[in-house]
């Protein structure tokens, strides 16, 4: 679809170009397009990405084959050209109003950056730290992100640099896990302000709940679950109180509940699975049940996400707690009586709600 | 962004990134170039992980170096793991290098003599207390092949002794340059 935006951008160029606005308004007004007009992601760029990413994944598994029929030098020079083609031909499509094929431009050229690293990793033999090479590629995508303003590329530096946190996890037995990822997280967050990419701070916040995730599984003390719980809290909290400031500062739209919600689970959920068999194991469920309910009523009307986030917790965690506290006693046709039952209620109460919650319509933030 | 911002940035980043990657390959050719060649036996790995996609694992005979070779022992949590570990070579009888020193973080002291160097590697094993070998990985312990060579590659590194030239650079830094078996050159590695 050309897209609403596209079409008011070129009117706000001819109407610059003719006096009737100058540049500052122009700008202004360009922004504002930008934010506001595009919110719903259009069907075109959505396939433009795919097709980015197809590219993408076509340049690095021709790279990974190792064909001889080209010289490597040659493949060297394939590759820098597609990295300065992607990325001025980006800039043309951006300045003709094709903005989601200049970005997906700009996202094959990142790709080609990647696959160059990798190409002369295999031209020389190199062994050894996979994870420089991501951190590497990562860190020139977020400097291209940077400079270029593009919401894409942050995304993608944002994927990198959590593979390369997820990396150093599964990699070594002995977990070992960069304390410089808090960094990195935080750099791809203020970037994400400035590249006006609201994705990109979500994929931020998920990847800091896996950090702590592994966090916890490296050393397996009950802090890490009670600072994750209380930070989701806090998270919530401010987003309730000061929603001005909340969205000022942290940028997460309507999708912030959503985010405290994930990351009061995660937190929870590493305490159940630890307290199995143990006697706080009931006191925490609590809690969880607690917090589903409690975000249910203050937030759920606002958004739907967060609705079908916590009825979706809700019954995973009945279905855990059966698990854990009655598996044994009961027989799974037992288990099947009961879900049914359970299922049935959860369906009148959840339908119930929904009619009761969806009153008039809501405006959405952008949530991926 | 008005039209010519926007290039002069697209063209920036491009310029830093092919930049980037043209130092990479400067580095690489300089060592191949510059360095001192050292000779080692190739050693097969495990031979069930030999081969991975389109590369050989391969070991040498400077992969394992003793614990009486270094001049003192860790003392971090990790044992050592991880840490850089220089590792002193000197050309043996058959005219391949062996290991006659090793220290972690620094060079071995005193300086090398003549015909010696110091190679550049990261300890992958932990000095426990009844350790006696020590596991190096120098950065060249891959050898990459075209798609659907590596299977013949693997079973001949399994039948006879190969030997790899090496160059290494002043600051220990190793670099593959060429694949022997016995007298005869399989790969060398152009510079570019």
């Amino acid at each position: 679809m050309a897209s609403y935006a596209t079409k008011v951008k070129r009117d706000i160029a001819r109407w610059r170009e003719a006096g009737m606005i100058d540049a500052a308004t122009a700008d202004a007004l360009s922004l504002d397009v930008e934010r506001n007009g595009g919110g719903t992601i259009s069907f075109g760029s959505i396939l433009s990405m795919m097709a980015a990413a197809l590219f993408a994944a076509a340049i690095l598994i021709f790279i990974a084959a190792n064909w001889e029929a080209i010289p490597r030098l040659a493949r060297v020079a394939m590759l820098f050209i597609v990295i300065a083609a992607g990325y001025l031909g980006g800039a043309e499509m951006k300045l003709r109003g094709r903005e989601a094929f200049g970005e997906a431009a700009w996202v094959v050229a990142a790709a080609a950056f990647g696959a160059s690293i990798a190409l002369i990793g295999q031209m020389y033999h190199m062994s050894g730290d996979e994870r420089q090479a991501i951190f590497v590629w990562c860190a020139g995508t977020a400097l291209a992100a940077a400079v270029l303003r593009s919401g894409a590329l942050t995304i993608g530096a944002v994927l990198l640099g959590g593979a390369w946190m997820v990396m150093h996890a599964v990699d070594d037995w002995a977990l070992q896990l960069p304390s410089a990822y808090l960094a990195v997280a935080a750099v791809l967050y203020l970037l994400s302000f400035w590249t006006r990419s609201a994705p990109a701070r979500h994929l931020v916040l998920l990847s800091l709940f896996l950090f702590a995730a592994f966090l916890y599984a490296r050393d397996e003390t009950f802090v890490v679950p009670i600072v994750l719980i209380a930070l989701s809290v806090a998270l919530f909290a401010f987003g309730r109180l000061q929603p001005t400031q909340a969205e000022r500062m942290l940028g997460l739209g309507s999708a912030l509940p959503v985010q405290a919600l994930v990351g009061f689970l995660t937190g929870v959920g590493i305490m159940q699975v630890e307290l199995i068999d143990e006697q706080g194991f009931l006191a925490v469920s609590i809690v969880a049940f607690a917090g589903i309910i409690i975000v249910l009523l203050l937030a759920g009307r606002e958004s739907r996400t967060l609705r079908w986030l916590a009825y979706a917790a809700f019954i995973f965690q009945i279905c855990f707690i059966y698990l854990v506290m009655l598996g044994t006693m009961l027989g799974t046709a037992g288990f099947f009586v009961v879900g049914g039952l359970v299922l049935s209620a959860l369906a009148f109460v959840i339908t119930r709600l929904e009619r009761r919650l969806s009153g008039p319509p809501v405006v959405e933030g952008e949530w991926l | 962004m008005n039209r010519r911002t926007l290039f002069i940035a697209a063209g920036a980043v491009a310029v830093l990134q092919i930049g980037f990657l043209a130092s990479m390959i400067a580095g690489r050719a300089s060592i191949l170039r510059n360095g001192q060649e050292v000779l080692l036996s190739v050693q097969p790995v495990d031979p069930r992980d030999l081969l991975r996609g389109d590369y050989v694992t391969i070991g040498y005979n400077i992969s394992s170096v003793s614990t009486d070779l270094f001049a003192e022992r860790p003392q971090d949590e990790r044992n050592g793991r991880d840490r850089t570990v220089f590792v002193r070579l000197k050309p043996g009888e058959d005219g391949i290098w062996e290991a006659v020193a090793a220290r972690y973080d620094q060079k071995p002291k005193p300086a090398p003599a003549d015909g010696e160097l110091d190679i550049r590697g990261i300890a992958t094993s932990s000095w426990y207390d009844e350790a006696t070998l020590i596991n190096v990985s120098y950065g060249i312990e891959r050898f990459y092949v075209p798609e659907g060579e590596g299977r013949a590659i693997e079973a001949n590194l399994r039948e006879r002794a190969f030997t790899m030239k090496v160059a290494v650079a002043s600051d220990g830094a190793a670099q593959i340059k060429s694949l022997h078996d016995g007298e005869t050159m399989l790969y060398a590695e152009p510079l570019y």
